[in-house]
């Protein structure tokens, strides 16, 4: 096979890496903001029914959880794509994992403002709208960019399903080129170039939403 | 008829009772300042009086309106008397400009123009309409207290608490904050204010409340305070000034 077949190749899989990662980060900002919320609105027994699942999805094997869904759901009658059984998977353990950095974030807001909040008759959910998103948001940044760094070097685990993201491909290459150093290489280096493109996409979202002094405080 | 009246206020924790039995009334218009020793329950008689802690017993009328009974529109309540806290309690977030017109956005639901208006007219009021756009990590503390008071004011409230609002602030800033709360009695507003600050009290308290151990010790005004002869109580606090 020809250089450009192989790069070819390979940036085909790079695309359904990116869409492997893109879906699962969406899943769990989706998981984690609706544990961080029922947490913060719910009662007591709602928070420790959520600590619970949390800390079981914690704990849970990503590739574990991914076979039970892929491959076990189907003996009971379920059969789940392959994308949707990664967003179930890695998404879900994910989401558990941000639901803790934005218990942090939260945990972080002066509770002073809070207070002010209620005392000028703003109700639970408008103050957490207003005051304790916006802030958990810029908070949660670091631990943000930390779990999508997670969701994306967690990715290659989506050939185990089929989908043929950059792994796959690469070892489909190996098999038929025997050139593996210079390909597992060059995913290496693929790898690291999603990783600084959704870094640099974060980036440009916290410079557009900074408040000067913010963090500093 | 006073516009807040306190009957046999009690706020009871399981292992303490922190307010027992206060009593007291504020006139429309009047500045009354609560003082007391640390721990004495001053701050928790400010949040009892707006329900953000609930008191155990008691009744507290407030523009004629019983406000304990059960099923008072807690937050419509809080609307109408504004607070100011110790630590200003700005939104970091916001600039100073949306930090006044927020609530009038969103709880008096003022088109966003009318309520900025609003805020910077009482920005203006506070002397601090050039720092409109600043964030609240860019002011000093009395400018801080002063962009509070503003947000306080810019609801139009009947009655504003302050809660140790020379507290956190050097001398400098507390003769600026002293002189700024001076002004709004002057212009006859409402005021209830706990401070531990004896300058603050006798600038702007027609009548001072004395706390101690839950419950009002003494309420006079304050050179009577100062005057009495042989009380511990009072010396002890206020350490032979006056």
């Amino acid at each position: 096979m020809s250089f450009a077949g192989i790069l070819l190749t390979l940036l085909q899989g790079a695309g359904y890496t990116l869409l492997v990662t893109l879906a699962c980060a969406a899943t769990a900002l989706v998981v984690g903001l609706g544990i961080a919320i029922a947490r913060e609105l719910g009662g007591a027994w709602l928070s420790t029914l959520l600590s619970a699942v949390v800390y079981v999805l914690r704990g849970v094997p990503m590739l574990v959880l991914l076979f039970i869904i892929f491959f076990g759901l189907p003996g009971v009658g379920l059969d789940v794509p392959p994308l949707l059984a990664m967003m179930l998977s890695l998404g879900l353990i994910s989401g558990a994992y941000l639901s803790e950095v934005f218990r942090g974030s939260l945990a972080a807001i002066n509770p002073n403002e809070v207070l002010a909040a209620q005392s000028m008759g703003f109700s639970r959910l408008a103050t957490l709208r207003l005051i304790k998103l916006p802030q958990m948001a810029r908070f949660a940044v670091p631990g943000m960019v930390n779990e999508l760094t997670t969701v994306l070097k967690f990715s290659p685990f989506a050939y185990t399903v089929g989908i043929p993201e950059i792994t796959k491909q690469a070892m489909a290459l190996v098999a038929t080129t025997m050139r593996g150093i210079e390909i597992y290489a060059a995913i290496g280096l693929l790898y690291f170039g999603i990783y600084r493109l959704l870094l640099a996409a974060v980036r440009l979202i916290e410079k557009r939403y900074s408040i000067p002094g913010f963090a500093q405080e | 008829m006073a516009l807040l009246e306190v009957k046999n206020l009690v706020k009871s924790y399981t292992d303490r009772t922190v307010l027992d039995g206060v009593s007291f009334e504020l006139e429309e218009g009047e500045a009354k300042v609560v003082m007391g020793p640390s721990g004495c329950g001053k701050s928790t008689l400010l949040r009892c009086l707006n329900r953000l802690i609930e008191p155990t017993s008691g009744t507290i009328l407030f523009d004629g309106q019983d406000v304990t009974r059960p099923g008072v529109d807690v937050r419509e309540l809080r609307s109408r008397i504004g607070f100011v806290f110790q630590n200003f309690a700005l939104y970091r977030h916001m600039s100073v400009l949306d930090n006044v017109a927020l609530a009038l956005r969103r709880l008096k639901k003022l088109p966003r123009k009318e309520a900025e208006e609003r805020a910077v007219h009482e920005l203006h009021r506070m002397e601090m309409a050039d720092k409109r756009d600043a964030y609240p990590a860019a002011l000093s503390g009395g400018q801080s207290q002063r962009v509070a008071i503003a947000r306080a004011l810019a609801m139009d409230p009947k009655v504003l608490f302050f809660d140790e609002p020379t507290s956190a602030l050097d001398p400098i800033m507390v003769r600026e904050v002293v002189t700024l709360i001076n002004r709004l009695y002057l212009d006859n507003v409402t005021i209830l204010c706990v401070t531990h600050d004896l300058g603050l009290a006798k600038h702007i308290s027609d009548r001072v409340v004395f706390l101690d151990r839950g419950k009002v010790y003494a309420e006079d005004r304050i050179e009577h305070l100062l005057a009495r002869d042989a009380d511990p109580v009072i010396d002890e606090f206020f350490g032979g000034e006056g």
